[in-house]
């Protein structure tokens, strides 16, 4: 055998190593098209924003700057919002930009066919005032518009008629799923869905480089094994993610750094608000006792999430106490304290609840979903055991888990959300309002949770322009989601990147790579 | 001869109808593809809508009715995933798949029977009881492991081949082809042995013990007394006729190089269809894991097909057989 092995590989010279300036990096999914509004997911506007370019985009720190827009103000007492246009702007194939490519990105965004429609729910009507000024008008006043649209992503009007590609297309093939053209630093060369997707840098970009890249190579890569022996023998310079228990390897290996920080995701248990009975285990049948908040406060005080993030996630992700991480905006600064772990105290309200003796219930969880889910859901278990209640946990793919959430099958779940708009207004709106199909409200609420304070605050935080009234409406609905324990945050999802230790590089906590950002010595 | 290769056939074609039936009535217990394709922000209504224009809420036989009837017209449906007709997408696949996979057979075959004749001839060596004790290897670890191993020692300790994908392709008409750079030759070395390592080592296996149950036989004997060269009595006689299991035995195996390489190209990154077909369960990208399955079944079944008929070929016994 041995022989085999030697005379197959004796003849092969050593592997070149790569030019300095050309940077390739992997992860785990290959971004579906290359359409900026065919698919709302985070890989393919995380890739895009490296392509095409908002009005706003955000920077190192979340935060939002200008864009294709330079400056932006509310128009009378918020009507609306009114954009300047930067001027001298061209896209990749050299047409220049201007108000109608706006004009046209908007209705291209928000149409039927589109995936990002939603982002344009508040906005009645998008005006030209001139070749570089912009009214976009809401139909209430909406403080929050500019942060929620920096991944609307411009295209060019002429391009897209030019091509046949004035609607994208979300299950389907058409040229803009293959091909792109936008204003952004990089260029797409070439695309081949699964396998590469080169991008080169846009000379005529209107911004001042920060990166030495001269080319750069996407590869998505599944297996997470592979990634990493990729990037430990130098055949990539990035992944993304690093699996958790590879990372204290990885960080002690030469040649490569470990890159952390956390994520915007907030992992979290809900509960059947609604549900009159229990549907799994031996208590089947019985009363649901989900329904009592001592019960629920049980749950949140019998958790040690601490040591959760000491073994399973080994040091690299924070607690949470509330939906959102304090990297949001509108993150309530004096409710940052979760209900600290106590098994005598959870004891006591489960018997003040009249469940001294415990019952047993069914927790759905993913196994392939959030990092380390099955374990954590694992741990929460034998957590719950110590003060009485007996937990069957029934983990499942993905693709298994949201059909069974949407079929009401659980008596207990984990949930990990992240806010599109880096606002804490979005996990109110699809996690705590009372779910109602036709205003969109509450269509990630599995558990039904209802409150009628909630649900009377939410429109009004969505058009408080006073950051200070606005900021005491979410502390003041922080408050009875606390209280209420409508779920148990548990704690922020950590993000590990595997580089080289020649690049550098900026990890955003939304997760998304931008390219512009890195420098390879 | 014409009767049997029609009713082998008419037979075949039931085997794909109900191979086809078995994965449609499994696919639901796949998951469900709609979160995939929809953003966070959908509707139920989102849900509802997508679902009734993909058809999942029929039953599977009218999945299968609908698929069945594209298929015949050449038409296998749009890829979730990738939104592009699956034909297509299978199409730019398929040839990263074949050449692993003829490479790997060629070196199972070619090392195979190499080795499995050698360790039959001397039988009692030194080193024909090493190969056979490291060919337990070969059958025993799974392939995975034997991939993330040759990965860690040959790119990632001694750095000369690369971890993962094909290299650089050239495209020639519509097959795209690794064997024309140095990147895609040097790409394709480990994924190839860790494929064909199994198979070289049944086939090794195989010929040893065929080989040495031939050379027990009284004719070889009589060979040997009338003084034929030793060559000449172990390659032209003795080996010939442990050919016909060999022969099944590849025929399968080439079969399964092609179904297993699955795991090969997950652990190598490797772009051919095995990678799509893993791809595809995770997304639940229905319509290439059923263009997928019955590539797969429509190759088993001809390859056992063409199996069959080179029996007759090889074996006069058979055709005598087949006369009556």
């Amino acid at each position: 055998m041995r022989h085999i092995l030697l005379a197959t590989t004796m003849g092969v010279a050593l592997a070149s190593p790569a030019l300095a300036e050309e940077f390739r990096w992997a992860s785990t999914t290959d971004p579906q098209t290359m359409d900026p509004h065919a698919v709302n997911s985070a890989p393919v506007l995380g890739f895009l924003n490296n392509v095409y370019e908002g009005l706003v985009r955000r920077g190192q720190d979340m935060s939002v700057e200008p864009a294709l827009a330079t400056s932006w103000e509310p128009i009378g007492d918020g009507e609306g919002w009114r954009f300047n246009l930067r001027e001298g702007v061209t896209f990749h194939d050299g047409a220049e930009f201007n108000a109608d490519d706006v004009i046209f990105s908007y209705q291209r965004a928000s149409g039927e066919a589109a995936d990002t429609s939603s982002w344009f729910a508040p906005v009645s009507e998008v005006v030209k005032v001139d070749d570089f000024t912009v009214d976009i008008m809401t139909s209430a006043p909406n403080p929050i518009f500019p942060d929620s649209i920096a991944n609307w992503m411009i295209m060019d009007q002429g391009w897209a008629e030019a091509n046949g590609v004035t609607e994208p297309i979300g299950e389907g093939e058409n040229y803009a799923t293959l091909n792109a053209n936008g204003t952004a630093a990089f260029m797409l060369e070439s695309r081949q869905p699964g396998l590469e997707t080169v991008l080169v840098p846009y000379d005529g970009w209107w911004g001042d480089a920060q990166h030495n890249i001269t080319r750069a190579t996407f590869t998505p890569i599944q297996n997470p094994a592979t990634a990493v022996a990729a990037l430990l023998s130098g055949d990539v310079d990035m992944i993304n993610p690093v699996p958790i228990q590879d990372a204290a390897r990885l960080s002690q290996s030469d040649g490569v750094d470990v890159v952390q920080g956390i994520e915007a995701r907030v992992i979290m248990l809900g509960f059947p608000h609604q549900a009159e009975t229990l549907k799994y285990g031996a208590n089947e049948g019985d009363a649901n006792p989900f329904l009592d908040v001592r019960v629920r406060q049980a749950v949140a005080q019998a958790v040690n999430v601490p040591a959760i993030l000491q073994t399973i996630m080994r040091g690299n992700a924070e607690e949470a106490s509330q939906l959102v991480s304090p990297a949001m905006r509108g993150y309530s600064e004096d409710l940052a304290v979760r209900p600290a772990y106590d098994v005598e105290a959870a004891r006591a309200l489960l018997a003040e609840a009249g469940y001294a003796d415990g019952f047993t219930f069914g927790l759905k969880c993913p196994n392939d979903r959030y990092l380390n889910d099955e374990a954590v859901c694992q741990a929460v278990v034998s957590m719950l055991a110590q003060v009485g209640i007996t937990a069957e946990l029934d983990a499942m793919p993905v693709r298994n888990y949201w059909p069974e959430l949407r079929e009401d099958n659980f008596d207990m779940y984990l949930l990990g959300w992240s806010p599109g708009t880096f606002d804490a207004e979005h996990p109110i709106r699809f996690l705590a309002a009372t779910p109602n199909e036709e205003a969109r409200l509450g269509s990630w609420n599995f558990g039904g949770f209802s409150n009628a304070r909630v649900d009377e605050l939410l429109p009004m935080i969505q058009s408080e322009i006073d950051d200070t009234a606005r900021q005491a409406m979410l502390d003041e609905t922080t408050q009875i989601l606390q209280d209420e324990v409508a779920y148990v945050p548990m704690y922020v999802q950590p993000l590990v990147w595997g580089v080289r230790d020649n690049v550098s590089l900026v990890q955003r906590p939304d997760n998304f790579f931008i390219l512009r950002w890195v420098t390879v010595e | 001869m014409l009767a049997y290769i029609i009713r082998r056939v008419l037979q075949s074609l039931l085997v794909l109808l109900v191979v086809g039936l078995v994965a449609f009535s499994m696919f639901r217990f796949v998951g469900d593809p709609i979160d995939n394709m929809l953003g966070q922000e959908r509707t139920v209504a989102d849900i509802e809508r997508l679902r009734d224009q993909l058809g999942l809420d029929d039953p599977f036989v009218v999945q299968y009715w609908n698929f069945l009837e594209g298929a015949v017209q050449g038409n296998f449906g749009i890829s979730y995933r990738q939104g592009r007709p699956v034909a297509e997408i299978i199409a730019d696949r398929a040839p990263a798949t074949l050449e692993l996979a003829a490479v790997s057979g060629i070196l199972a075959l070619g090392f195979g029977i190499g080795l499995g004749i050698f360790t039959a001839i001397r039988r009692n060596g030194f080193s024909a009881n090493l190969i056979m004790t490291l060919s337990l290897v070969g059958v025993s670890l799974p392939t995975f492991l034997i991939g993330i191993l040759l990965i860690y020692i040959f790119s990632v300790e001694l750095g000369w081949l690369p971890s993962f994908g094909r290299g650089e392709t050239t495209q020639i008409g519509g097959w795209s082809t690794s064997f024309l750079t140095e990147s895609g030759l040097k790409a394709l070395i480990l994924p190839a042995i860790t494929l064909g390592l199994y198979q070289m080592t049944l086939i090794m296996r195989l010929v040893r013990s065929e080989m040495l149950e031939v050379l027990r036989q009284d004719y070889i004997r009589f060979a040997r007394a009338r003084g034929l060269r030793e060559k000449s009595v172990n390659f032209r006689h003795a080996l010939k006729n442990t050919l016909v299991p060999v022969i099944t035995v590849t025929g399968l195996q080439l079969g399964s190089i092609i179904a297993f390489a699955i795991i090969t190209e997950t652990v190598f990154q490797w772009p051919g269809v095995g990678l799509l077909f893993i791809n595809a369960i995770q997304f639940v990208d229905i319509p290439v894991m059923a263009a997928y399955l019955m590539l797969i079944s429509v190759m088993f079944v001809g390859i056992n097909l063409i199996v069959d008929l080179l029996y007759f070929a090889i074996d006069p016994r058979l055709r005598i057989d087949g006369r009556h």
